[in-house]
């Protein structure tokens, strides 16, 4: 039997067309798009604000998890959940590096069942340096400032996971 | 370029994260819409489902105790589901190739990776309008096409389930770009 034979395709009914008016009045310009833009950058007060308690939420995992070293499965997605959003949230008020910190703990973290003091210490690393790029305000891509901190931090990874 | 006026569209927003769901619906209202309603959670989201008639839901992946891909399986096949068909866009920062087809799979519509931006959103909202999807039953699978693209000189054979089979690399890290490439195939 082909995959098609088992196949039944459905025409739901298309009631968004009508609902939405094309231009005119109201209509998503480049101003509207502006104005949505900006509503983001007004945001980012506001994200420094909460990514403050994000940076001590996932400390206290880093530090739960170095409690639990024996059966750290759970401690582990703590720490890559926190890690997730911050990525998640970084770059959308402006905070790019904190987008590649972030995914760059969680690749590093992701499906590890057991950890080494040296993967403990890497961890920590990496939070160390999100609070640095929050408290010096690095915004953007961090200028060549947050591209010095981006590259020291992968020479001191590399050096210590003797990669 | 058609622009629409969004404000008779009801969105239904879906994070568990309090700040992405005021960032989300401060973009929406910037953009001229005028009903959202929030939800914390998978559940709640599909609580809510039974009295708000969403247009189209934008929905967070990772939520407690229901997540967005669980969600979207009970949006498309739940028995007592209120609309199967409802678009949905998942806004992630999961961007792993692995992901992003466990995402089609389940039945989204669109897939908009964290960071967000404005012209990003409003680009899958079009989208959405603009291609509206037939929706397919097929084994264990309910939702929209998946074969989006329209091509009407394509001679190959018809694909509904060798596309992502074939291909390695589940976990690759994909740009927004390679997203919609992988969508689009």
């Amino acid at each position: 039997m082909s995959d098609d034979e088992s196949v039944k395709v459905i025409t739901p009914p298309n009631t968004l067309k009508s609902k939405v008016r094309e231009g005119g009045s109201g209509s998503v310009d480049m101003a509207a798009l502006a104005r949505a833009e900006a509503v983001i950058a007004d945001l980012a007060d506001s994200y420094l604000e909460w990514v403050e308690e994000d940076l001590v939420k996932i400390r206290r995992a880093h530090d739960e998890l170095s409690a639990n070293m024996d059966n750290p499965e759970k401690y582990v997605d703590a720490v890559f959940q926190i890690a997730h959003d911050m990525k998640g949230q970084g770059g959308s008020f402006g905070y790019d590096l904190m987008t590649i910190l972030g995914n760059d703990l969680c690749r590093f973290i992701e499906g590890k069942k057991t950890l080494s003091n040296t993967d403990l210490s890497v961890i920590s690393l990496y939070i160390d340096t999100m609070k640095l790029v929050i408290s010096k305000r690095m915004s953007g891509d961090g200028g060549s400032e947050g591209q010095k901190v981006l590259a020291g931090l992968a020479m001191v990874v590399k050096k210590i996971t003797g990669g | 370029m058609v622009d629409y006026n969004l404000e008779r569209l009801n969105f239904l927003i879906v994070d568990d994260n309090k700040h992405m769901r005021a960032l989300v619906q401060g973009i929406l209202h910037a953009l001229g819409v005028k009903n959202c309603l929030d939800a914390i959670d998978g559940a709640d989201a599909f609580k809510e489902l039974r009295h708000f008639p969403a247009d189209i839901i934008i929905c967070d992946w990772n939520m407690q105790p229901l997540d967005g891909l669980d969600f979207t399986r009970l949006v498309r096949t739940g028995k007592d589901s209120p609309n199967p068909f409802v678009p949905i866009i998942m806004l992630t920062g999961h961007t792993e190739m692995n992901r992003v087809v466990e995402a089609r799979d389940a039945g989204v519509h669109e897939f908009m990776a964290k960071p967000i931006s404005a012209k990003g959103l409003y680009a899958r909202i079009k989208a959405i309008i603009e291609r509206p999807r037939p929706f397919v039953r097929a084994g264990m699978y309910f939702g929209p096409d998946r074969r989006r693209r329209d091509n009407p000189a394509y001679r190959g054979t018809e694909r509904r389930k060798s596309d992502d089979e074939s291909g390695g690399g589940g976990g690759a890290e994909l740009s927004q770009e390679e997203v919609q490439a992988l969508l689009d195939n």
